[in-house]
């Protein structure tokens, strides 16, 4: 039989037989080896890429340090954060370990004593007297100023590691349970403010329109609320207190994780792995919070740790002005406001907490700088 | 352009309107009186001052005498403990220069400084230079204004004496400068980092930009480019940073002031709290939301101006 198309004859294909075709391969070794090693996902590379950053590692070390000292500094000592040495008061610190070295060896300089008064051991008992200096005879009496133990010299039984205060409270246990109360503050107004700003950032970016539009109103004028009227507002109605410090945090540290998260929402939601979800019957819950909000955890957790450093911030800048805890609760704020009184005097009392601040904001930073670089490497350096 | 300008102070005002609601609320909710720290007044007393200041109406009649007070009239009151029977603009006044002006110039000073710092740090990009100035930067913008108000004034003024410990506001000429630097010196750090990382990333982008290759091939030098294109094209965002920037440094200036003993606005704030000023403390607030929001507004509305490209409204200029 012969076929023909356009009057142009030929011949019909004899139907394929399996002998037809031969297995190429089929005998041959694959080139390509196998994966050995377990897949890495997004959080396992950016682990990997933070681990490289020196300095990232070193603050998130630092961190950990001054976190877990904020737990275990208070129980190190035999004193209670309030508990007061009336005799004690403003004594230096004395750490044992340090003390051969000269610093921090519980001594402070007498200024113009009488210098026959030396030998009074009712005024000096025996020991106390480490150095004389600056001898001098001013309107004929010779005067010295005396470097002493002061432990020795007020009869002190005590050892406070990093001095007392004005009250003669330890302030090596204060400062940790400052610490604590401050790293708490933050925590927590951080963490609420990511679940706030995540639920209405989510709700605006995905449902979008007139109810985004007015949210995103919402959300400018509360923004545009100065953070001293805020605080200043919630401690004339409630006081001072820890209450009124994270209020003051929350009333509009949510917002940048909200826009962020309209952001990322508004990037995802047209894609087509949405588009699937919602073909196939997932409600709107599912969607946003199993298929479109993982997509933003980078970015948020990076927000969250610069609102760290900015929390510990306006917690002890109200401190400093006044506006702090109620005594004798310790903030670092409190101390640091409580040893600006007598900096002159005693500069050892706002040092620590000093340190400790600084250590804490810089820390954070370039963890969170390190963070960033890590999840998102195309805008390392800026 | 005019629609949006318009739009724009019309938020403001909403704005400022909710923010002096909110704080005649907070006040009038309070509990307790405001003559309840005053022991000398008798109960009777206490009644007819209530009543002639409307205390004992009901809010609603409150809140339409606060604001025909200040809307209609223009009167905020007058200050009740702080500076008795002054009106509270003019206890204000006299505070608010001392605080802008501190201000003012520790912003002016920064400006150059992160500038150049900025510029060094990304022509030098990932070099000994840039890791120091970048050093810098974290740790001017980590550390708190105030840490470093207390670092100078034991140093620089207790230990070696170089200025006064604290601000001198009697003083005239050279006592009452030198006694301004330590404040002003402590309040510019942060605006110097914040200036030198800003300009520093927007930089390096420019600097390896499409139309940088270009100004090269045509036969500038790396100079003649860097100067011509890339720096102009990285100033134009550095206006939206610097002014809110002020804002800021207020804030920071609240504390500051306490160390310096500064007689501004800040230490007025926490003495017209303490002591229950109330009329004080509302327009101590206004002042500070005003010059937050005016900030703010200078800021969108200087987005258009500055750089075309991002004009809002598509472009066109009604």
């Amino acid at each position: 039989m012969t076929n023909s198309i356009n009057g142009i004859p030929y011949e019909s294909p004899r139907p394929a037989r399996e002998d037809d075709f031969e297995l190429l391969q089929l005998g041959a070794d694959l080139k390509d080896a196998k994966f050995e090693s377990p897949p890495i996902g997004f959080f396992k590379d950016a682990t990997l890429r933070l681990a490289k950053n020196k300095a990232a590692v070193a603050a998130l070390v630092i961190i950990l340090v001054v976190s877990a000292m904020a737990v275990f500094g208070p129980m190190m000592t035999a004193y209670a954060f309030d508990q007061q040495f009336v005799d004690y008061q403003n004594m230096p610190p004395r750490i044992p370990l340090l003390a051969p070295l000269g610093i921090a060896d519980g001594s402070r300089v007498l200024e113009n004593r009488r210098a026959d008064g030396l030998s009074d051991t009712e005024k000096y008992p025996e020991g106390c007297i480490l150095k004389v200096m600056n001898r001098r005879t001013v309107n004929g009496v010779e005067m010295v100023d005396v470097k002493v133990d002061y432990y020795r010299y007020s009869g002190c039984e005590e050892n406070f590691l990093l001095g007392s205060d004005y009250l003669g409270r330890d302030l090596w246990t204060r400062l940790w349970r400052g610490t604590r109360v401050s790293l708490f503050i933050a925590v927590f107004s951080v963490v609420t403010n990511v679940i706030i700003g995540v639920i209405y950032g989510s709700v605006a970016g995905y449902y979008g329109g007139k109810l985004d539009m007015v949210l995103m109103r919402v959300c400018e004028i509360i923004q545009s609320f100065p953070r001293v009227v805020v605080a200043t507002l919630f401690i004339m109605f409630f006081g001072t207190g820890i209450f009124s410090i994270i209020m003051s945090l929350l009333i509009s540290g949510w917002i940048q994780t909200a826009r962020l998260v309209r952001a990322q929402f508004y990037r995802f939601k047209g894609r087509e792995y949405v588009l699937a979800a919602r073909t196939m019957g997932v409600r709107d819950r599912a969607i946003i919070f199993r298929h479109i909000l993982p997509n933003s955890l980078g970015p948020i957790i990076t927000t969250m740790m610069i609102a760290v450093p900015q929390a510990i911030f306006t917690e002890s800048f109200l401190a400093y002005i006044g506006l702090g805890l109620k005594a004798p609760e310790p903030s670092i704020g409190v101390l640091l406001s409580e040893g600006q009184k007598v900096l002159l005097n005693f500069p050892y009392q706002s040092l620590f907490p000093g340190i400790v601040i600084s250590a804490l904001m810089i820390s954070f930073n370039l963890f969170g700088n390190g963070l960033r670089d890590a999840m998102d490497p195309t805008l390392r350096g800026t | 352009m005019m629609k949006y300008f318009f739009q724009r102070v019309l938020a403001l005002v909403i704005t400022l309107f909710i923010i002096l609601t909110v704080a005649f609320l907070v006040i009038r909710l309070m509990p307790g009186s405001i003559y309840d720290s005053n022991e000398s007044l008798s109960a009777e007393m206490v009644k007819i001052l209530e009543d002639k200041y409307h205390l004992n109406d009901p809010m609603i009649v409150q809140y339409r005498y606060f604001l025909e007070d200040i809307i209609v009239r223009g009167d905020w009151g007058t200050s009740v403990a702080v500076q008795p029977r002054v009106p509270v603009w003019e206890v204000l006044g006299s505070k608010i220069p001392v605080t802008l002006q501190l201000n003012f110039i520790s912003l002016v000073i920064a400006m150059p400084i992160g500038i150049a710092a900025g510029i060094f740090a990304a022509i030098y990009q990932n070099t000994k230079v840039d890791y120091v100035i970048s050093f810098f930067v974290v740790l001017f913008i980590s550390v708190p204004s105030f840490i470093f108000g207390s670092l100078l004034q034991y140093f620089l003024a207790y230990k070696l004496g170089w200025f006064p410990i604290i601000y001198n506001a009697t003083g005239v000429g050279m006592a009452k400068y030198l006694s301004m630097v330590l404040p002003i010196t402590a309040l510019t750090f942060s605006p110097v980092a914040r200036v030198t990382r800003y300009l520093r990333g927007e930089l390096i982008e420019n600097l390896s930009s499409e139309y940088m290759l270009l100004a090269r091939t045509k036969g500038l030098t790396q100079l003649q480019a860097t100067v011509r294109h890339s720096m102009r094209n990285s100033f134009v965002p550095l206006a939206n940073i610097i002014i809110p920037m002020f804002t800021n440094i207020l804030t920071g200036s609240l504390v500051v002031e306490q160390i310096f003993s500064v007689a501004g606005v800040g230490g007025l704030l926490v003495a017209s709290i303490n002591s229950s000023d109330h009329t004080l403390t509302i327009a101590i607030l206004i002042f500070y939301s005003l010059i937050s929001l005016v900030t703010i507004l200078i800021v969108d509305l200087s987005y258009g101006l500055i750089d075309p490209r991002v004009r809002i409204g598509g472009g066109s200029y009604d």
